[in-house]
């Protein structure tokens, strides 16, 4: 015989409807926990939406904008300052602004994100670039969004919109994405942007060096030719100086690790109570094997079995269950919330952690079975 | 085994309740010993106390030359696998077939052994019981003395020198009844088991060596 019996997967397996009611109750655990994680990520990642989606070595930015929400624009002169610095290829002003884009239908005006950059020098990694270069050309025409928030009203392409009141043309779609705070952007030419507000200044400087430049040198260089006023910072630390800053401000890191407390605590509860009743189901049983001779370690071995079983059902149950939550909620939303590989990963292990904890507790149960009860 | 002034209560203080007093008495090797007497004499206590289930509380008791007294949990563990307990109640699990629940005894022995060894073994036994056709049966396919005869090769299936059973035939019919006292005094007989048992079946009486009476926590006779 095999030494490891697997009497606890046995006993779990038996009775398939009673695994299903099992699995499902620890599930809820690890559903809150995805859901929780999953909206937490899709935030992070939808704040730090444009520093990931920049294409550049660098980036230059007002020292007192902390996070991408802020406004605090960049003297012009930066740019070109930037640029002279040796290394630097090149320097992309990027304009970003809000403007109030007006529904064809109703005429309601809503907010919307509007970026503007040199239509030959796009700073953002978008599909089919050629194309979007052509539209921006085109004198008054603009690019629209279409993971935007469905609110804008309905056009197409060559429909003319009015933005804070001045018409400009649908030219095409690209696929950015929206935050918590903006519900849409729009791309624009510099040229057409500057016309319409002639002393707009670039939210940022998206540098490009020259081939074989370390990163390092050429930052020190720029911040060492440039005034004070400004932080120069790759787009990767861009991106996690934000999900920290998100992270920390006000309740919302609190928040989302109540939230997930809340998911650990349901999913041991639930998950205890299922192994309590697999335990007391079958205590003249138990009672049975330690009259035989099986010594209290292989009884613990058989709940700690029960216990990672149901830690697998409970977490591919759940993982089912928060795929179909997190599609719903990025629907509605059009936030990024998904299950990825490292979310996927935490709650494994802290389903895992979960239901050892329940076993460990749910193990003092099995002092109970008394073989002299028996006879 | 021998038991030497077995005395036990069970409480303490004023709710006190003696139900043993002075046992004697001596179980040779290939014996076959039942013990009889009315309800709440102590019978039951006894075999739990000869069983290493429950700790002594005076005098002395020594199963397989190991002495009861003192013996930690540990011990009282090693000595249970040399016995084999037979309970009123089959207490199976309902996962597992009949050839699953002596496949988790023979565990026990510590033999290493292949799967068809362990089917070999559990397939003369239970033929033996007129179970083999309910070899790969769960105990929801089986009938109540069925069961029971599970639990009797579960308590076989390791060749223990001595076996234990309380009231073993209730649940079965007087044809198998006869049939798992004929394999107890085969075992008796050829592999020199002893054979404690605790019965009020008349018809069982003639299979014994001895029958010890019990009346109030004493044994009053012995024939
Ligand atoms: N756990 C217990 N706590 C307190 N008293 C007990 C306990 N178990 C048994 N007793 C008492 O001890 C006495 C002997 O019980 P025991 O079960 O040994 O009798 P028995 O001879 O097996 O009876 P029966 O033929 O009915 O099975 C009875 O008076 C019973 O009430
Ligand atoms: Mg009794």
């Amino acid at each position: 015989m095999p030494p490891q019996f697997g009497l606890g997967l046995r006993l779990l397996v038996y009775n398939r409807l009673r695994l299903l009611i099992a699995s499902a109750s620890v599930a809820m655990g690890v559903v809150v926990i995805f859901v929780e994680l999953g909206l937490l990520f899709g935030m992070l990642d939808a704040q730090a939406l444009i520093a990931n989606l920049v294409r550049g070595d660098l980036l230059v930015m007002n020292i007192a904008r902390i996070n991408l929400h802020r406004w605090d624009k960049l003297y012009p002169v930066r740019i070109d300052q930037a640029a002279a610095v040796p290394g630097v290829a090149r320097v992309t002003p990027v304009y970003e602004d809000h403007v109030g884009m007006q529904d064809p239908d109703d005429k309601r005006v809503r907010r919307i994100i509007l970026y503007a950059f040199p239509p030959d020098d796009i700073p953002f990694r978008l599909d089919d670039p050629a194309s979007i270069t052509h539209a921006l050309k085109v004198s008054h025409g603009f690019l629209y969004d279409r993971l935007s928030r469905p609110i804008f009203g309905k056009f197409q392409a060559g429909d003319d919109i009015k933005l804070d009141t001045v018409p400009a043309r649908v030219g095409g779609y690209v696929n950015i994405g929206v935050d918590i705070v903006n519900d849409g952007n729009i791309l624009i030419s510099k040229g057409d942007w500057l016309a319409r507000s002639p002393d707009a200044k670039p939210i940022m400087g998206v540098i490009h060096l020259k081939p074989g430049v370390p990163v390092e040198e050429a930052r020190r260089a720029i911040l060492a030719a440039l005034p004070a006023d400004v932080s120069v910072l790759t787009p990767a630390e861009t991106a996690r100086r934000e999900s920290m800053y998100t992270l920390r401000s006000a309740p919302v890191g609190i928040l989302f690790l109540v939230g997930m407390l809340a998911g650990l605590v349901i999913g041991t509860i639930n998950c205890y109570q299922v192994l309590y009743n697999e335990i007391s189901d079958r205590l003249p049983q138990f009672a049975t094997l330690k009259a035989m001779g099986f010594s209290n370690r292989f009884l613990r071995g058989v709940i700690l079995e029960q216990a990672v079983v149901l830690s697998l059902t409970g977490f591919v149950t759940g993982m089912i269950v928060s795929w179909l939550a997190d599609w719903y909620i990025a629907s509605q939303s059009m936030l990024p919330i998904r299950i990825t590989g490292p979310s996927g990963f935490i709650v494994c292990s802290l389903t895992f952690a979960m239901c050892m904890v329940a076993g460990l507790i749910a193990i003092r149960r099995v002092a109970v079975a008394d073989p002299a009860a028996l006879y | 085994m021998i038991a030497r002034q077995v005395n036990f209560a069970f409480d303490a203080g004023s709710a006190r309740k003696q139900v043993l007093f002075d046992i004697d008495f001596v179980l040779d090797r290939g014996e076959f010993v039942i013990l009889t007497g009315p309800s709440g004499a102590g019978k039951t206590t006894l075999m739990t106390l000869i069983g290493a289930l429950r700790s002594l509380q005076s005098g002395s008791i020594s199963v397989l030359d190991t002495e009861l007294a003192g013996l930690k949990a540990e011990g009282q563990r090693e000595i249970r696998r040399k016995i084999g307990f037979i309970f009123q109640d089959h207490n199976l699990f309902d996962a597992l077939t009949a050839f699953q629940t002596l496949s988790l005894a023979m565990t026990l022995a510590g033999r290493r052994q292949s799967r068809s060894e362990a089917r070999t073994l559990a397939v003369t036994l239970l033929s033996k019981l007129s179970m083999e056709p309910q070899i790969d049966s769960r105990p929801r396919q089986m009938s109540t003395g069925q069961k029971q005869r599970v639990a009797i090769a579960r308590a076989l299936i390791n060749e223990p020198p001595i076996i234990i059973a309380d009231e073993p035939t209730a649940a079965l019919d007087a044809d198998t009844a006869a049939l798992v006292i004929e394999l107890l005094r085969q075992l008796v007989g050829t592999a020199g088991t002893s054979v404690l048992m605790v019965t009020h079946d008349r018809r069982i009486f003639s299979a014994a060596n001895r029958i010890l009476t019990m009346v109030d926590g004493r044994i009053t006779a012995s024939r």
